[in-house]
């Protein structure tokens, strides 16, 4: 138990030291922090001229959202970049359980998004005025990680394609962009389609955009819980469609020879 | 010769699937993301223009990451050498490279274009159809300008691919592509106002809603030379630099 823990641990701080492309603090600043920063000034000024919703929506929204972008390509960097890196084949013969050493690896990246999604927060509150209770924090830190954590699996279950698919990033830019479009974050949900919508609620960050709106409407954690309750469902069936594709994809590869061919 | 560069280059980038997938699904992405906004708010009848706005964020895009890149994609590619020993100025070798991501942003606005029409009916009525033929290519020829001088500055900039991961949204917002600038804080008006993007998205909005559309190119195309100009003299520098220092091929 101590030693999966310490390879959760460890393992998956070592692995985002070696595996994660921004930590610099210039890509760090200007990727992870100053880029979420603009995009929520260009939906809330968006929403405001079109009075689609008030500031509070795209703050929070695109605040929960922010998340998306650390733990999505990092949870793709977290697989994708042992097969570039030409360390795959190391890693893979390790007698570790797989599960434990790449769901691990999510950890540090939901943390990283955590703490990018509150950075987001806290600055499109100051820059547009907006007044959070609080009380709502420590909920509406709950919903971020709930978020953080669902977004971090969904990044390993797309970097777990990159154990068989050559270009990987195309594959997370676009779920970046789908990210924008279908949970609700900047168009409100009842405007979608049916079917965009349905998509939408199986997909990370809708239920904890939706938690945290109440959050910070005041309406308190008892009313934000049942969202946060599926954003936490949605985390868990991602993380086991990541370990099951990454096992799967695993085998292929052994029985392919193409563990490293890119 | 930037003709068939630019031409060249083109071909070269409609090659990379990531770079066609990029420049067609995600700015469908955002043309749909757009049209449900403009639908749920009280501006449905802008749909047009939230498509071409759409589609012009995408021409920004491809010109901010390919632009950005060039000379560190030539660099990264082994061909950056081969492309300074060319017995021609600099800029004439690098300039294609920046036109051809802004000819390659071209494909963001048709798949916007047509996207809005097939999918949400919305008729491609341009009040100035012949303005908008004009004002499209001229706005990507003027970015494809601005580009060179992303191209030179940043290839001094050692933290060069964070700055251009930052600058998406700020270009998109400051330059009225989707919301008019008129709802920003007066401080950002100068600044849209040294943008060639703030002109050339100007334009072509101009042409999709009626107005003065050559006024508008005409300033978005001037400034673009300036950026040229300038954009000419950083490479000498850097061209210069790279070569008294032996690190032409040196990231």
């Amino acid at each position: 138990m101590i030693s999966a823990l310490r390879l959760i641990g460890l393992g998956g701080a070592i692995a985002y030291r070696a595996l994660f492309n921004w930590t610099t603090p210039a890509m760090f600043v200007g990727t992870l922090l100053a880029g979420p920063l603009f995009q929520l000034l260009f939906f809330a000024y968006l929403g405001r001229q079109l009075g689609v919703a008030d500031d509070r929506f795209y703050i929070v929204g695109n605040a929960v959202l922010a998340a998306s972008l650390a733990c999505v390509f990092g949870g793709t960097m977290a697989v994708a970049n042992e097969r570039r890196y030409g360390t795959l084949g190391h890693v893979l013969l390790s007698p570790r359980s797989r599960t434990v050493l790449f769901l691990g690896r999510a950890l540090p990246y939901a943390a990283n998004g955590l703490l990018v999604a509150a950075v987001t927060l806290a600055g499109g509150a100051l820059l547009l005025r907006l007044r959070v209770p609080l009380a709502a924090l420590p909920g509406l830190a709950l919903a971020l990680a709930a978020g953080s954590l669902a977004c971090a699996f969904f990044g390993l279950l797309l970097g777990a394609l990159g154990l068989r698919f050559k270009d990987v990033w195309l594959v997370s830019n676009v779920a970046v962009a789908v990210l924008l479009l279908l949970t609700g974050v900047n168009v409100p949900a009842q405007t979608l389609p049916a079917g965009l919508r349905a998509i939408g609620s199986l997909l990370p960050i809708t239920h904890a955009a939706e938690a945290a709106r109440v959050l910070a409407a005041g309406d308190g954690l008892a009313a934000a819980m049942p969202s946060i309750g599926r954003e936490l469902a949605v985390a868990g069936a991602y993380a086991v469609a990541a370990a099951t594709l990454l096992r799967l994809f695993e085998v292929e590869s052994r029985r392919r020879a193409t563990l490293d061919t890119l | 010769m930037i003709a068939v560069g630019a031409l060249l280059h083109t071909k070269h980038l409609s090659r990379s699937v990531f770079e066609i997938t990029i420049a067609l699904v995600v700015p469908v992405v955002q043309a749909s993301l757009a049209v449900y906004l403009f639908r749920a708010g009280t501006e449905p009848h802008r749909m047009l223009e939230a498509a071409v706005g759409a589609g012009l964020m995408g021409v920004w895009s491809s010109v901010l990451f390919g632009s950005g890149g060039a000379i560190q994609n030539q660099r990264w590619q082994g061909t950056l050498e081969m492309l300074m020993l060319a017995p021609r100025p600099a800029v004439l070798v690098i300039l294609p490279i920046t036109l051809a991501t802004g000819l390659t942003g071209t494909y963001a606005v048709a798949a916007t274009l047509l996207w809005g029409w097939l999918l949400y009916g919305i008729p491609l009525d341009f009040a100035r159809p012949l303005a908008f033929a004009v004002a499209v290519p001229g706005c990507i020829l003027a970015l494809g300008m601005f580009g060179l001088l992303l191209a030179a500055t940043f290839v001094l900039m050692r933290n060069a691919n964070a700055l251009t991961n930052t600058l998406e949204y700020p270009i998109w917002l400051v330059s009225g592509m989707l919301v008019p600038i008129s709802v920003l804080p007066g401080w950002t008006g100068p600044i849209a106002a040294v943008l060639p993007t703030t002109w050339g998205a100007r334009a072509v909005r101009q042409a999709v809603t009626g107005g003065a559309v050559w006024p508008s190119l005409g300033i978005c195309l001037a400034v673009s030379v300036l950026c040229l100009g300038l954009g000419t003299l950083a490479l000498t520098y850097v061209e210069r630099r790279a070569r008294a220092a032996a690190t032409l091929a040196l990231a």
